[in-house]
């Protein structure tokens, strides 16, 4: 030891030493500097901008269950779980890790829906059956506390069947406000017309507090749903029922427990008093006119509940009058709609209590456009936008319930949230639904024109689509307008029909002229008119009964198409324009535009092209395989599965034989845009597709379906190279353009005296573009909530807008606190955003 | 289960056909054959009934299908803007055709009658809401296509608690009031939580905390293409859920075995097999093993049959594709076809398992005879 340090020592100071002994180094001259000599640097070459989708890949799983959502993100195993889930707990829990974002969805609501019958066949009294007493229970229940208190804060009050995210929430702001005045939470007031109610129609309260009829306790019978927040809003009604004087039998119960009992059995029965109602709205809503209709008239459902609803007559004729859109412009439509939200509340056979709000968790530096009511599952855009931020390529793990649950084919497959998300991603539409607005986009087509017949109250918000008037639309003879199944031709007006046909509306829609050159199925072979023309055909075909592949569970929906279907005509094929007259028509002129009059080749259930469709045709015609479950049932064979399943050796079958032949399936019709040699080629890239990845499942998408395993239930989904369009189309929609919206000003308004407050409207701290604000609407109440004067605020600056109460206004307000609210609707984003101020009016 | 009768000399001679030993066991079988094919009929048809909760079910999925075809017809946009006139239509006719498809236009009881005959000729038909894995609705085939991923999970789990149990045991039968002996003594109660119990904090530990483990599933996603690795993967994901049944378990089964050994150990052959100076292995073997035979293979064949009506819980805590999972979402849905299915086939396992353990027992107990 000693030795090894004494060796070390030497060697560093014989390192020293030698160091010493160098010689030191002169200074000297620099040359002079040469500029130096231009190397020929190779030009970086700029990487040819992303097309298709942002990712890579993207892996779906099925974990299960949303309870295992939140354990599986934070452990890293997947990176985002598609389906919305709520819980103050949960949200509370995302929001606290960093690590974590979400997205918010707002299609679900709960209600109250109460049985209407006033007497029951055994003679039982039901204090339901009287509309006053159903609309004092507005005020016998505290929406507030229901939200904050059992969604912990994950939901917004609601008192109308209007969703407080839907653009007819806003338009009607001021009734919407003036009406939640009026029937804020009021229990001594519930109490008081409930008592006077009862008494009235017979009904005696005892001295124990509690409601006789002819010397019998009332006890409500109230069916609560066990499965969700249900639970806690049935026993708080309960009890808020029990403070008013009843007895109540609560009934827990499961969705199938409960659906006999309340939607099956006749209400006059009185199995039955109240039951905990829940809805879903899958998409943003542009009208929500029909509302009045299905929650309050008979014309909603065909059930023993609806047919025993009698609204006033003002009331039914208001409501038919919003869902046969029956107005001839929305001056008159507003009218309608104010009126039809007080007599709702007159109505009352349900009461609406909360809109609620799930939300869709994801790792933060995971990027996606989501839909405002359907969420990210429920968005037509998210193939296109789901990203890593600031990355291009990579994987995407997106944890779902389930997937597969049901059998894939583009005709009558799976219509599960949980399969169509992901179908959306393998296909694409012809237009696209805004996520935030609901409006539809072009996607694949160019332009649409869309004339109305005069006096129809339909307006345009965007360019892509040119809205004329005429005061009659004519159906061009040569139109088809139906379809002989038996010679698989299309009739025209001109052979159907001996008169001259009609339609209120005619939508013309034009592709680009090099649609047929750049989009591609995902198997190689290029989209043609013949996949378009197989749309049409296959709209009527399955619905008559002369067809091979008759089916008569289609058939209603082909009767019901045709009552509003009134031709197509194909105007060009290069470029492709194509005309449809329809009866059905929107308010809003874009959304007319349909995917349905497009014809474009995306089925009821995915997208498929026109040769792919004709093995299923061949498997249904030769009864081995059915699209649809019903037929499938019928014939006793499997529901068809493009991609797994013994479905997939019989298709095999029928691809051989199809190829053999050059096999054209309604060859009188499609044999006119496809010929032979066409066909061969695309059984043959479909015969290498299958050879390679093992289904049938083919799309024009951004991604294509790599790899299926229906055992464990995962789908990996790649890029597809050769889509047309840039990564970045859609790059606009990755954050909802909510707004912020302050007011400013005096605290202090004097009666008499005019006041003056700013308005900034923001998003994400910066000044919100007026070109995309639609009203900026303010809001006086008093104390107790009534509305004392309202107006449009007036635009200063982008961002910033100015309320003037005038001093003839003030002079009317009543001396005490007041407050100002600004609701902010926008045209990019459906939600309307509120701000708001309180003041105090004095005496001069 | 089977007559004992003392083992006689017996005259061949002469002896009329009916107390011939081939008659007696013909005999014996076909009565038994009957009374076990009797048994199940009546237990495949009070599973019809109460899975139908005597018909209770047809008003159910009525008012499901209703409910249903309002909400799709009421959220799909292109139906938006029929008249309320036509909506009701639509919805009445897609109501018409779901009832009829689901065969709710027949009365229940004439469908009982046919789902009892279908079931008994293993005709399992088509399952009414529920799909196979790969998509199929033969409740053949979503039976079949779960039974490996059951098999997998509960076969090797049952089987090593099984053997780890005897080996185990007949260790501390030896050793008994030892250190292990005790341990497994104090343990025992920890088999009264289910395996699903013990799930839940394995995933906690190996797979959110140390992620060392997969949280669930079958296999990686997306599956490796190569078989070996896929291979790998599945056993990967095995390990927590096997280990979660090991556990709860492992320490009652042991106890059990132990306790029952035991007993075997101190009958008086065994003390004087002692006393002759065998070996402790020619003991086991012979004096121990010989006579528990019986007990050991029925426990045995039970718990292999057992294999087929999985875990549902510890599958669903797991998101193990099996069968107990099927099941459990089968009644859930009140799938009748598939909860009849998978049990018309657990009954006949059942009924063949006992009509044959009668055999093995007559096989292995040289005391059992078919009765005189």
């Amino acid at each position: 030891m000693k030795r090894g340090l004494f060796a070390l020592t030497l060697l560093v100071v014989v390192g020293l030493l030698l160091a010493a002994c160098r010689p030191a180094a002169t200074p000297t001259t620099p040359p002079p500097t040469k500029p130096p000599t231009p190397t020929p640097v190779p030009p970086t070459p700029t990487p040819p901008p992303r097309v298709g989708a942002w990712l890579d890949e993207v892996v779906f799983i099925a974990v299960g269950g949303d309870e295992n959502a939140l354990p599986r993100l934070e452990g890293g195993d997947i990176d985002i779980y598609g389906h919305g889930i709520g819980g103050p707990e949960n949200f509370a829990k995302v929001k606290a890790n960093p690590n974590l974002t979400y997205s918010m969805a707002f299609g679900s609501y709960n209600e109250i829906t109460f049985n209407p019958v006033l007497k029951f066949k055994d003679g039982r009294f039901n204090p339901f059956g009287d509309p006053k007493i159903r609309e004092a229970m507005n005020w016998a229940v505290d929406r507030n506390y229901i939200v904050q208190e059992i969604f912990g804060g994950l939901g917004s009050t609601k008192l109308l069947p209007l969703v407080s995210a839907f653009p007819d929430y806003a338009r009607y702001i001021d009734t919407v406000r003036a009406l939640e005045a009026k029937y804020a939470y009021n229990l001594d007031k519930a109490k008081e017309v409930i008592s006077q109610r009862m008494t009235e129609l017979g009904a005696e309260l005892g001295p124990d507090g509690k409601w006789t009829y002819e010397g019998k306790p009332i006890t409500l019978i109230f069916i609560i749903r066990v499965e969700d927040e249900r639970k806690i809003i049935g026993d708080y009604v309960s009890n808020q029922l029990e403070q008013l004087g009843f007895v109540v039998d609560r009934q827990y119960k499961t969705r199938t427990e409960a659906s006999p009992i309340w939607i099956r059995s006749d209400p006059a029965e009185g199995l039955w008093h109240l039951y905990t109602g829940g809805w879903i709205t899958t998409a943003v809503e542009r009208d929500s006119g029909d509302n009045f209709a299905y929650f309050y008239t008979k014309l909603g459902m065909g059930v023993p509940l609806w047919q025993a609803y009698t609204p006033t007559e003002e009331f039914f004729t208001i409501a038919e009058r919003l869902t046969n859109r029956d107005f001839k412009s929305l001056e008159e439509r507003d009218e309608l709609f104010r009126k039809a939200l007080e007599l709702a509340l007159q109505d009352s056979v349900r009461i609406w209590l909360v809109d609620q709000q799930s939300f869709t968790p994801r790792l933060a530096k995971l990027e996606v456009a989501a839909d405002l009511a359907g969420g990210v599952e429920g968005s037509q855009l998210w193939p296109m936008t789901l990203r890593w931020k600031d990355q291009v390529g990579g994987r995407v793990r997106w944890g779902q319930p389930d997937v597969f649950i049901d059998p894939w084919n583009p005709i009558g497959g799976s219509n599960w949230v949980y399969d169509t998300d992901v179908q959306r991603a393998l296909g694409e539409y012809a237009v696209v639904s805004d996520p935030y607005t609901g409006l539809l986009l072009p996607n694949r087509i160019e332009k649409a024109e869309v004339v109305v017949q005069e006096g129809l109250p339909v307006a345009k918000t965007l360019d892509w689509v040119e809205l004329k008037f005429a005061p009659q639309i004519q159906v061009p003879a040569d139109a088809w307008v139906d379809w002989d199944a038996a010679n698989q031709r299309f009739i025209t007006a001109g052979e159907k029909y001996t008169e001259t046909q009609t339609a209120k509306v005619k939508i013309t829609v034009y592709y680009p002229p090099d649609l047929f050159q750049k989009v591609k199925w995902h198997d190689g072979s290029p989209l043609t008119l013949g996949d378009i023309v197989m749309t049409m055909i296959m709209t009527f075909d399955r619905g008559k009964e002369e067809s091979p592949i008759f089916d008569d569970s289609y058939k209603p929906t082909l009767d019901s198409f045709l009552q509003h279907f009134k031709g197509v005509r194909i105007v060009s094929t290069n470029p492709l324009v194509i005309e449809t007259y329809e009866d059905l028509f929107y308010l809003d002129a874009e959304n007319n535009v349909t995917n349905a009059v497009c014809w474009w080749p995306y089925y009821s259930y995915g997208q498929a092209p026109w040769h792919s469709i004709a093995l299923g045709y061949l498997a249904e015609a030769n009864k081995e395989l059915a699209f649809s479950s019903a037929k499938a049932k019928n014939l006793q064979v499997e529901w068809m599965s493009y991609v797994a399943g013994p479905s997939l050796d019989i298709l095999k079958k029928y691809l051989d034989q199809a190829a053999a032949e050059k096999f054209i399936p309604y060859a009188p019709t499609l044999g006119q845009f496809v010929k032979a040699d066409e066909a061969a080629a695309r059984y043959a890239n479909l015969a290498k597709w299958y050879e390679q990845y093992k289904h049938f499942w083919v799309g024009t998408g951004p991604f294509y379906l790599a790899q299926v395993d229906t055992t464990a239930k995962t789908a990996l989904l790649k890029r597809n190279e050769a889509y047309p369009d840039l990564a970045e189309k859609w790059a606009g929609f990755g954050v909802p353009k909510v707004a912020t919206v302050e007011v400013e000003g005096p605290g202090q308004v004097v009666k008499g005296q005019e006041a003056k407050y700013t308005v900034y409207v923001t998003f994400e701290e910066k000044p919100y573009p007026a070109d995309e604000i639609s009203s900026v609407v303010y809001l006086v109440f008093d104390s107790q909530g009534n509305l004392l004067t309202k107006g449009d605020a007036k635009l200063v600056a982008d961002g910033q807008y100015e309320v003037v109460l005038s001093a003839d206004a003030t002079s009317q307000f009543p001396a005490g606190a007041a407050k100002m609210e600004v609701a902010v609707a926008s045209k990019v984003v459906s939600m309307p955003a509120y701000g708001t101020l309180e003041f105090v009016v004095v005496a001069p | 289960m089977s007559e004992q009768v003392m083992a006689l000399p017996r005259k061949r001679v002469g002896v009329p056909l009916a107390q011939t030993t081939w008659f007696r066991v013909l005999r014996y079988t076909l009565v038994r054959g009957i009374t076990l094919f009797i048994t199940v009929i009546i237990g495949v048809y009070l599973t019809v009934l109460i899975a139908n909760m005597g018909g209770y079910v047809d008003e159910i999925r009525k008012g499901e299908i209703r409910e249903n075809v309002a909400i799709q017809v009421m959220n799909d946009p292109a139906l938006r803007a029929l008249s309320p006139d036509a909506k009701r239509q639509l919805i009445e006719e897609r109501v018409r055709i779901e009832e009829r498809r689901l065969g709710l236009d027949q009365p229940f009881l004439i469908r009982s009658v046919r789902f009892l005959e279908n079931a008994l000729t293993l005709r399992l038909g088509f399952a009414q809401l529920m799909n196979s894995n790969s998509g199929s609705r033969q409740v053949r085939l979503i039976l079949l296509e779960r039974l490996p991923a059951t098999l997998l999970l509960m076969g090797v789990s049952n089987l090593l608690i099984f053997f780890l149990s005897l080996f185990l045991a007949l260790i501390l039968s030896r050793q008994y009031g030892s250190f292990w002996d005790r341990v497994f003594v104090v343990l025992s109660p920890t088999s009264s939580a289910p395996g699903w119990f013990y799930g839940l904090f394995l995933i906690l530990i190996f797979a959110a905390w140390l992620r060392i483990l997969p949280f669930g599933d079958l296999v990686d996603a997306p599956p490796p293409e190569n078989p070996l690795l896929y291979a790998l993967s599945v056993a990967k994901h095995l390990v927590l859920p096997v280990s979660a049944l090991v556990i709860s378990s492992i320490f009652l089964s042991v106890y059990s075995w132990r306790t029952f050994f035991l007993i075997y150990s101190s009958e008086d052959y065994v003390e004087l097999a002692k006393a002759k100076g065998l070996s402790g292995r020619a003991i086991e073997r012979r004096y121990i093993l010989r006579p528990t035979l019986p007990t050991i293979v029925t426990n045995f064949l039970l718990t292999v049959i057992s294999l087929w009506t999985g875990a549902p819980i510890l599958e669903t805590v797991f998101n193990w594709p099996g069968l107990g999972r099927a099941l459990y979402q089968a009644v859930g849905l009140f799938d009748v076809p598939v909860i009849v299915g998978s049990t018309v086939i657990f009954a006949y396992l059942l009924a063949i398992t006992v009509f044959l353990l009668d055999i093995i027992y007559a096989i292995l107990d040289p005391r059992v005879r078919v009765g005189a």
